[in-house]
């Protein structure tokens, strides 16, 4: 087996707020293309950033997806979100919430009230995952995955534990239902822990220094917030924690089709996105009192 | 100067390369943020717009205070107050970024010398111009005849995009219609066609 290679290490560019509740780090797609880490075709990092106390909750008020997947997990704070379908449900801290927008969904997202009563350290990633054409179509729905839900695999000596929020790790399978192949692991690991990934050479894979820091292949480090791209060559490559961290390891086949995206709407054309839009202002979403 | 000007003078206005090298002293490129406001009521207006990126509006300031949105001009719209340069006179209207935008300022100059230069802007000049007039009778006419959902209907055709760009009073303010009667348009709408 080949080592896979640091492509690049990248820092957190400047964070704009989306909404009044969000404060992120846009890595994909301004740092790069959405081809380059397909299946995963936006990436919002929201840092570890304090929250004053509110008793207006801060967040996003209702807007349209369709055509992806939204996957929300929350390292601190909650978030409390409702649809057009009339679904409702809080994020908590260690959460993974797996939306499939599919067809289309109104949605909206906001601090969780006691979260926002209270005030607190937030820091949550959002992900974008991307449906191939037959899947763009499909019902939305949701999976609301608890910590407690998610498959875990204890490292030897006590050195942290690998959560499989979706695919697999050391012949573990993740919690998520996914429309294509893809892992996504959370690694919170103690320092000097030295973790082994193994993925085929053609998945786009990357990892977020979510806390702490970590040295890659023994050569590279790289520091809490920082995202690590890695080459689609070779297969195996090694973490080892330099302090105590928390590490978001993801990596998916590419869906090898066109991107045509426009703002919440993710489709393979531009004639699909008009269509898209066309749908949303014509109500086929549904409707959602902000 | 941006692309998108150039070619849009070239391929819709009619002007030659050369003809519209030689009018570039009338046009200035300006990036500007959100909130930037191009012409006040009470100024005589001596540019048009061409929106390369972003969002403008033109709108009115009633006695109460309360806004009349008149015109958005997302990419590739031209915004201004034709009347003010032409008969040079006071504006009425006030013209502002709603996004962060790149602005193309057309100063009253250009349209001049451009017609002077070329027989073929002076005729896309005149077919903007009854395009215009076509455009604000029937708009005329929807904000005193139809209902609130045809007037909704008609502006998410020539604004797909805008739902998801502006905050719904604004779309509200354009329609002439309150705030909860867009919503219940929109209500209504998703209880015939969501499934």
């Amino acid at each position: 087996m080949t080592t896979k290679n640091v492509s690049k290490i990248l820092t957190p560019p400047p964070a704009h707020f989306v909404g009044d509740g969000f404060r992120v780090h846009n890595f994909i797609p301004s740092e790069m293309n959405m081809q380059r880490m397909n299946p995963f075709v936006m990436m919002d990092y929201n840092s570890k950033h304090y929250f004053s106390p509110s008793n207006t909750p801060r967040g996003v008020g209702v807007h349209p997806h369709k055509g992806f997947e939204t996957v929300t997990i929350a390292y601190k704070g909650s978030v409390a979100h409702h649809d057009s379908s009339g679904n409702s449900g809080v994020i908590n801290e260690g959460d993974v919430q797996w939306m499939t927008a599919g067809s289309g969904v109104l949605h909206k997202e906001y601090h969780e009230e006691e979260f926002s009563k209270a005030g607190g350290d937030f820091q949550m990633v959002q992900l974008w995952v991307n449906l191939s054409a037959k899947d763009k179509k499909s019902k939305p729905k949701y999976q609301a995955i608890t910590h407690e839900q998610i498959a875990k695999v204890n490292l030897p000596e006590n050195k942290g534990v690998v959560e499989v929020i979706a695919g697999e790790y050391e012949n573990v399978k993740g919690t998520a239902f996914t429309f294509s192949p893809i892992h996504l692991l959370n690694a919170r690991i103690s320092k000097g822990a030295n973790v082994p990934f193994t993925f085929p050479e053609n998945y786009n894979t990357a990892l977020l220094v979510i806390e702490g820091g970590v040295k890659i292949n023994n050569t590279e480090n790289a520091s809490v917030n920082q995202f690590v791209l890695f080459k689609n060559e070779g297969e195996a490559f090694n973490i080892e924690a330099t302090e105590d961290s928390i590490v978001l390891v993801l990596s998916g086949e590419p869906i090898n089709e066109p991107i045509a995206a426009r703002g919440p709407f993710v489709m393979n054309t531009n004639e699909e996105l008009s269509q898209a839009i066309q749908e949303f202002n014509l109500g086929k979403f549904g409707y959602l009192e902000d | 100067m941006p692309a998108t000007f150039k070619n849009y003078m070239i391929h819709k206005g009619g002007l030659t390369l050369q003809e519209f090298d030689q009018l570039t002293d009338s046009l200035q490129v300006k990036k500007v943020n959100k909130d930037h406001i191009f012409l006040r009521e009470g100024e005589i207006c001596e540019h048009s717009f061409f929106v390369e990126s972003g969002l403008l509006r033109s709108f009115t300031i009633d006695e109460s205070g309360k806004e009349h949105i008149i015109q958005f001009a997302p990419e590739n719209w031209f915004v201004s107050d034709r009347s003010s340069i032409f008969f040079n006179e006071p504006s009425d209207f006030f013209i502002e970024a709603i996004e962060d935008s790149t602005v193309v300022f057309i100063h009253k100059d250009f349209m001049i010398k451009a017609t002077e230069l070329s027989s073929r802007f002076m005729e896309y000049n005149e077919k903007l111009l009854q395009n215009n007039i076509r455009h604000i009778q029937k708009r005329v006419n929807l904000l005193l005849s139809a209902s609130a959902e045809s007037r909704y209907l008609n502006f998410i055709q020539l604004y797909p995009d805008l739902l998801l760009r502006v905050p719904q009073w604004m779309i509200a303010s354009y329609l002439g219609i309150t705030p909860e009667s867009l919503s219940r348009v929109r209500k209504d709408l998703a209880s015939k066609n969501f499934k």
